[in-house]
């Protein structure tokens, strides 16, 4: 496949991916745009040397991730925490309207916005449904500190939503 | 769990999130360029520098500072050097890849704390000798009242201002770097779990 095949194969393929990721990354509308812009080039330059080192979705993610950390590196105005740190931090007041779809989405972008990497990366991957494995082999983690943070991610979300289902 | 997972997959995304081959191409055209007229942009403030220097030595104006100005030269071109080295060993796009997210982060934490911690050794201290000389000289002429109607206190500001400036600049350096050295020992710890 040549570098544009395999460009438009991830962009079929994870383009929504990508949108979300820019999107739980930036708040600013103009900012995600040049965060989604930026990984699309870069996903394109590197396709010129893909030769199949690592399977097509953990190179998208590793791509993907490393630029928006770069971007973050930039552009950094928050103070980040840890997952440890973030547990600490306190429900909502109101927690059955929390869980309205838009407002659970504003809340889960706010969460990953102060995690600092790679607990955030694990919380994305974890919601866009990767597994374990390969969440350890995207982020460079063991596949024990991947459980443990997963563990953590669903504790956090638990709390933060007060939902039922735990699983 | 998997409620919040569905609401995240299915979130309502923005248009224009695909981008088509041709904008890639055309951003691949600026990116291009834009590092071109950067490079011009540095050789030309280098090369402006260096033939200001010359002309002012070879028109016999500030004669007595020939020899500092041609080591300010010498210092010009070492930081243009440096700049370019360190320009060039910035991650590649298959470097991007390559490497998991973790050790990217933590090598790209590494090359800033490396860059900014050694700052003064390659972008302030070869202006150093130079400019100690150009001092030496100053203070010279005034002592021997080469410079009509010379005073100190000129003397005294230039210096009081460019120890401030380089001190400033140092410091900050120093405290970015600390910082990011605490972040890589996090990541350390990480990587060790």
């Amino acid at each position: 496949m040549t570098q544009d095949d395999l460009y438009l194969r991830a962009v079929a393929e994870f383009g929504p991916a990508l949108a979300r990721l820019a999107r739980a990354y930036e708040a600013d509308a103009d900012q995600r745009c040049d965060l989604l812009q930026d990984i699309h080039f870069a996903l394109w330059r590197s396709f010129a040397t893909f030769a199949g080192q690592c399977s097509l979705r953990t190179w998208i993610y590793r791509v993907s991730h490393n630029i928006a950390i770069s971007g973050r590196l930039r552009r950094r105005k928050l103070r980040l925490v840890s997952l440890e740190e973030l547990a600490g931090t306190p429900a909502p007041d109101d927690p059955e309207n929390a869980v309205g779809n838009a407002r659970a989405l504003a809340r889960l972008e706010i969460l990953i916005r102060r995690l600092t990497p790679p607990d955030d990366q694990v919380m994305l991957l974890y919601l866009e449904d990767v597994d374990a494995a390969s969440i350890a082999e995207i982020t460079g983690l063991s596949s024990g500190a991947v459980a443990t943070r997963i563990h953590r991610i669903k504790a956090l979300l638990s709390r933060q939503f007060r939902q039922g289902d735990s699983r | 769990m998997n409620d919040l997972k569905t609401v995240w997959k299915t979130q309502p995304l923005e248009e224009n999130t695909m981008i088509s081959l041709s904008d890639i191409r055309a951003r691949a055209g600026r990116f291009q360029a834009r590092i071109r007229w950067r490079n011009i942009a540095l050789y030309a403030y280098s090369l402006a520098n260096i033939a200001i220097s010359f002309w002012l030595i070879a028109s016999g104006r500030l004669s007595a500072f020939k020899y500092p100005m041609l080591l300010m030269v010498a210092a010009h071109l070492l930081v243009l050097w440096q700049i370019n080295r360190r320009i060039a060993t910035r991650p590649l796009p298959g470097d991007v890849a390559a490497q998991p997210a973790l050790d990217f982060y933590r090598q790209e934490l590494g090359r800033q704390a490396d860059n900014l911690s050694r700052a003064w050794l390659w972008y302030i201290a070869p202006f150093i000798p130079p400019y100690v000389w150009e001092l030496a000289i100053w203070l010279d002429r005034i002592q021997t009242h080469a410079i009509p109607n010379a005073d100190y206190r000129l003397f005294l500001f230039s210096i009081i201002g460019a120890v401030s400036f380089w001190t400033a600049v140092w410091l900050a350096f120093s405290r970015a770097s600390v910082r990011l050295q605490l972040q890589i020992e996090r990541l350390n710890v990480l990587k060790a779990e």
